[in-house]
Order: structure tokens, then C-alpha cells, then sequence
């Protein structure tokens, strides 16, 4: 065992142990899914239908990162669909300019950074309940898509669309990528207060956490992941649609909540909200695979998500009992 | 120490009732919404006629009884996404529930409410029972029940025959129009239960403190399960006055409600952490709302403008009034 190696490694891997604790059900059934879905289509075995099953996953990826993030900080964000929208449009409207991808890329970042941000000023400084705020802020960031982009249009470069959304598995790697930002930053001051944030906002506040600072960088960051799924979305599509993130909101929510963080906030990690996204992925691919129709993915979308939190309760209450 | 509420404001000292009455979030709210109506018809002609402001009052009781659901639930501490949903279900599914020995409608109409109501409950249940947080349960219902549409309306628009919720939509008994009168019935029952009822009075102790209720002997189960059902009800009965008025019915047609609905219950100065609030201040929310919902149509703007305006005016609106401090 490399875990008793050296002094410190060891409690490092024994902390991220501990933290699998309680997703390690969900980690199992995570793997099960995987395995089924791997048995139901062989195809997904190949490079290409690896890359193709990674790309349906990423951008729910992305939106469940940012939801976690808001509800680790006792937030919740309601505009999720819109700000993915938003990325869309200003991808599909930029890159063709002169500025070209990269100007595209960094519009869509500063948007969403500039979105969250806002929003996360209004919630954090003005002290109104960030459901509220972000529900009113979806209608305003679903306008400004409509401004930029009133009906499907606009286009992305053929070569950065291939780039992303062919047939290797890009996405993935910028997944691995932002994960990898996301550890780092969790080791900053502002990171680091995002937890204390949901768990114990006073305690925090005394022992001198940039309470505000952290929450609002989160919203700020939320946006920003958020605008980035929807820069993916209209690479996929190969175009900009100024309603294409709508189900994003609930399905953001309905991965975080699959992956354990808890809406008081604090409660949770970001591995967990990842794989349930990773599940929630699984699940709408096999039943679109099995050819199931809309109104049954829909019950069965809403079915499980019920299912996933009631569950562990009545599990509990069954064992007490 | 055993005064009620009803009682309460007759036992203190005039002085002290009157700057009550001004502090008091039903009134500021009333207060504003006579300051827009009167800036609004001196500044663009046509406003401020009879004709027009009823119609602002037709459509703000729509928003009312929706958010009469929406004022039980969030004063119990919870929260309904699933009105938009259910809007949509009722205005849809009423056309379909016609049956030849039933000429007049009204079994129609009786039916899907109790389908809204039977929704409601299937919500307080998950709520209560299950566990699961609110929002997830509605929101995951609202999912649900946009299977359920396809399946019903199949995503077309259905034209409103039945001839009770025609009259509903129509009908002006005493030059009133029926939805007003319906709203004002929706009113007086809400205020009468919130206020001079013990079930009323569980709500505000539920949204306030629930393991303190649930220690002082309250069902508290059955008490969420009936308070997402009346929010049910009141999401059907929106439903059935909105077919009514439009005259037909299709899918998407409840989404505005949705926001409306919890905007007006904030704005009126109910606590969206529950516990605290009156359905008084919901009813001017409403108006306030459609009112805003009306100057920005006048302003004839694009789609893109129309949304962002009526974004911005509900937040520039809740930070004027609904602010309150978390936790």
C-alpha cells in the first residue's frame, strides 16, 4: 500500500479517501451504468464512440460543476439554462469576426465572468435570496441572447468544431484540465472559504474568511463554467441558438443533487456532483439509444431524480426501524 | 399572552397603529402601485381609463390566485416550481375532459382540479414523506409534467369549448368581470385561512421553526401534503381562467406564471425562508406586476428588450422593498 509511503502523501490520500465516504454507492453505481451502457452498445468501447459519449457528457459536466459550486456556498442559481445560452450565441456571433476563435473564447469567458459576477454582487451585497435573483436574472440574460441573436444562426470554424466535437476525445482532456484548475483553487484563501461559506457562514465570517469575496467569485466562476458548456454546445451544433441551454437548469440541479451536495450548502464535493452528472449522462443516452420517446424520458428524468434523493431516506428510515 | 393576530393591531395604541400601518409591507406595496398607475396615466394617454385598469386587474387575478398557492406554501417554508406546469396541464387538459352528457362544462372544470389538486398533493407527499428539498420535488414534477403534455396535447393548441370556462373568461355579472370576482373569492378564503384558522396558524409555526411544531404535536406531514395540494388547486384554477381569457390553450402557456407567481409573494413581503407574511400583500404584488408587464408592451419593444426590461424592473422592485437579510 503507497498509502503508509511518506508522512504527508499518506494523509493527503487518506483526506481524499475519507471524502469518498459518502459517494461511494453512487461511484458504484455509476460504474454499473457504465458497464450496462458499455453492453447495450459495444460501440462505445472505440475511440470514436468514446469521444462522442464524452462530449454528450461534458457540457452537463460543466453546468453541474457550476451549480455544486454555488450550492457548497449555500446558493443555488436559477439561470443556469440562460447563461449557457448566452455562451452560445456570442460563440456562434464572434468567432467568425476578426478577433477570430481565440477572441470568441475570451468574449464568452468575459461574459460569463461578468454575468456571475453580477448576479453574485446583487445575491451577496444587496442581501436578496440568490433563487429570486437568479430567476429574474435568467429572463435578463435570456433577453440579451435574443438581443445577440434573435433566431438560430451565427457560425462556429469548421476546424474548431472538429477540434472539440470530432472524434478524439478532446473534451475530456479539458475536463481533466478544469478539474485540475478546480484542486488548485480550492487551495487559495477564496477556495478554501467556499466550504466554510455553506457550513458555517458566522463562523467563518468571525474567524476572518473573505466571506463576500468567496461567494461572489463563485458566482463569478459559475458563469463563467456555464458560458463555456454553452461555447461547447455551439461547437457541436456548429451554430448559435438563443434557447438551446433551457434544460440545463433542472438537469444542473437534478446532478449536483444526484451527486450528493446538499442544498444548505457546504455539504457535498465537486467529485460527487461530477459523477452525477457522469450518471444522469448515462441514463439519457441509454434511454435515447433504446429509442425510448420523449414524454417517457421525460417521467423517467423525473422519476429518478425523486428516486436518487428519496431513497437514502427511506433507506435509513427502513434500517432504523 | 394570549392575543391572536386578528387582534393584536385593536389592542395597541392609535399613534403607534398608524406608523404600523404605514411601515406595514401591504401598504407600501399599495402605496406603489398607485404611484406607477398615476405617474403612468398622466405620462401616456389611455392608461389610467376605466376600461384599461380593469383589464390590468383581469390579468393581475390570474397572477393572484397562483400566487394564493404560491403565499400558503412559501409561508410553510417550502417553495412551488411545478405552478407553471400545472397552469399548462389545466389550460390544456380541460378540452379534453368533455363528455356529451356533460353539456354545461362544469364537470370538466370540477375534474381538472381535482387532477391539479391530486398533482399538489403527489408533491406534498414527496415533500413530507420522501423527504426530497422543494425544489427539487416541483421542479422535478414541472419535468414530469411536460412529459405528460406531449402525451395529452400531443404539442398542438386547443381551442376552448366548454361552456363554463368560456363564461369564466368572458362573463361580466355587475359590469365586474368574472375572473375578478373569482379572484376576490380566492382572496377573502386565503386571508381567512392564513389568518383566523389553527391551520393558518400551523403554516406560519411550520415555516418559522418545524421541529418546534412538529414537538408540539402538529401533523406535520399532512399539514405540507394539504398546502402543496391547495397550491395545486389554485395553479388549476389559474389554469382554467387563463383558457377561459385566451380562448385556447397550449404548451408553454403557464411559464410566465411561474416567476410572476413568486415575485408577487415577495414583493408583497412574504418571506421566502417561510414563516412569516400575509396574502394582503400578495394581491397588490400582482397588480404591480401586470402593471409593469403593461408599460413594457407600451414601450413596444423586440422580444430580447421585453425580457430583459421585465428582469431588471422585478429586481429593481424586490431590491427596493424585498429586501431581508439571510440567515
Amino acid at each position: 500500500m503507497s498509502i503508509e509511503a511518506a508522512g504527508d502523501r499518506s494523509l493527503y490520500w487518506r483526506v481524499q479517501l475519507g471524502r469518498n465516504h459518502g459517494a461511494r454507492g453512487l461511484f458504484a453505481v455509476v460504474v454499473l451504468f457504465l458497464l450496462l451502457y458499455a453492453y447495450l452498445f459495444p460501440g462505445l468501447l472505440t475511440v470514436e464512440g468514446f469521444s462522442k459519449f464524452s462530449q454528450t457528457w461534458f457540457p452537463l459536466a460543466l453546468t453541474a460543476m457550476a451549480q455544486a459550486l454555488l450550492m457548497l456556498t449555500g446558493g443555488i442559481s436559477l439561470a443556469i439554462g440562460a447563461t449557457v445560452s448566452l455562451g452560445a450565441v456570442i460563440a456562434a456571433v464572434t468567432m467568425t469576426q476578426t478577433f477570430g476563435v481565440a477572441g470568441g473564447i475570451a468574449a464568452v469567458l468575459a461574459t460569463g465572468l461578468a454575468v456571475g459576477a453580477l448576479s453574485g454582487f446583487v445575491v451577496v451585497r444587496l442581501r436578496l435570496p440568490a433563487i429570486i435573483v437568479t430567476l429574474a436574472s435568467s429572463f435578463i440574460i435570456g433577453g440579451a441572447a435574443l438581443l445577440v441573436l434573435p433566431r438560430p444562426g451565427g457560425a462556429i470554424p469548421p476546424w474548431f468544431s472538429t477540434l472539440l466535437a470530432g472524434d478524439t476525445p478532446v473534451a475530456l482532456g479539458l475536463l481533466a484540465l478544469i478539474v485540475l484548475a478546480w484542486k488548485l483553487y480550492l487551495a487559495t484563501p477564496l477556495g478554501l472559504t467556499i466550504y466554510a461559506a455553506g457550513e458555517n457562514p458566522v463562523g467563518a465570517f468571525r474567524s476572518g474568511a473573505p466571506l463576500d469575496a468567496a461567494r461572489i467569485s463563485a458566482f463569478a466562476i459559475s458563469g463563467a463554467l456555464s458560458t463555456l458548456a454553452g461555447l461547447f454546445i455551439a461547437a457541436q451544433t456548429g451554430s448559435g441558438d438563443p434557447v438551446i441551454g433551457q434544460a440545463f437548469t433542472l438537469n444542473s440541479i437534478a446532478a449536483a443533487v444526484l451527486g450528493g451536495v446538499g442544498f444548505l450548502g457546504g455539504q457535498g464535493s465537486m467529485r460527487g456532483a461530477l459523477a452525477g452528472s457522469l450518471l444522469l449522462a448515462v441514463m439519457i443516452n441509454v434511454m435515447f439509444f433504446l429509442g425510448l420517446p420523449p414524454v417517457a424520458q421525460y417521467i423517467a428524468q423525473g422519476l429518478i431524480i425523486v428516486g436518487a434523493v428519496a431513497l437514502p431516506h427511506l433507506a435509513g428510515r427502513w434500517r432504523s426501524a | 399572552m394570549s392575543e391572536t393576530a386578528s387582534d393584536r393591531g385593536a389592542s395597541a395604541p392609535a399613534g403607534r397603529r398608524v406608523a404600523g400601518i404605514l411601515r406595514s409591507r401591504p401598504v407600501l406595496t399599495l402605496a406603489m402601485v398607485a404611484l406607477v398607475w398615476i405617474a403612468a396615466s398622466l405620462t401616456s394617454r389611455g392608461f389610467g381609463s376605466y376600461g384599461h385598469l380593469r383589464y390590468l386587474v383581469e390579468l393581475a387575478a390570474v397572477i393572484g390566485i397562483v400566487a394564493a398557492g404560491q403565499t400558503f406554501v412559501m409561508i410553510a417554508g417550502g417553495i412551488d416550481l411545478s405552478v407553471g406546469a400545472v397552469i399548462t396541464i389545466s389550460a390544456v387538459g380541460v378540452p379534453l375532459l368533455s363528455w356529451p352528457w356533460d353539456p354545461g362544462g362544469t364537470a370538466g372544470v370540477a375534474g381538472i382540479l381535482v387532477i391539479s389538486v391530486a398533482i399538489g398533493a403527489v408533491n406534498g407527499i414527496g415533500v413530507a414523506y420522501l423527504r426530497v428539498h422543494p425544489m427539487i420535488m416541483t421542479l422535478a414534477m414541472a419535468t414530469l409534467l411536460q412529459g405528460a403534455l406531449i402525451l395529452v396535447a400531443g404539442g398542438s393548441a386547443v381551442s376552448v369549448q366548454s361552456p363554463a370556462v368560456v363564461w369564466l373568461g368572458n362573463a361580466r355579472p355587475f359590469g365586474v368581470p368574472a375572473g375578478i370576482l373569482l379572484w376576490l373569492a380566492v382572496s377573502a378564503a386565503t386571508l381567512w385561512v392564513l389568518h383566523a384558522t389553527r391551520f393558518g396558524a400551523r403554516l406560519f409555526a411550520l415555516g418559522a421553526n418545524p421541529l418546534a411544531t412538529l414537538l408540539s404535536g402538529v401533523d406535520v406531514s399532512a399539514t405540507i401534503v394539504t398546502v402543496y395540494a391547495m397550491s395545486g388547486l389554485t395553479a388549476g384554477l389559474a389554469g382554467v381562467l387563463v383558457l377561459g381569457m385566451n380562448g385556447q390553450g397550449y404548451v408553454g402557456i403557464g411559464d410566465p406564471y411561474l416567476l410572476t407567481s413568486i415575485a408577487a409573494v415577495v414583493l408583497g413581503g412574504t418571506s421566502i425562508l417561510g414563516g412569516a407574511g400575509t396574502y394582503a400583500g400578495t394581491i397588490p404584488g400582482a397588480v404591480m406586476l401586470v402593471t409593469i408587464t403593461g408599460l413594457i408592451t407600451v414601450v413596444n419593444a423586440s422580444a430580447g428588450w421585453r425580457s430583459i426590461l421585465f428582469g431588471s424592473l422585478i429586481l429593481g422592485l424586490l431590491l427596493l422593498s424585498g429586501r431581508e437579510s439571510r440567515r
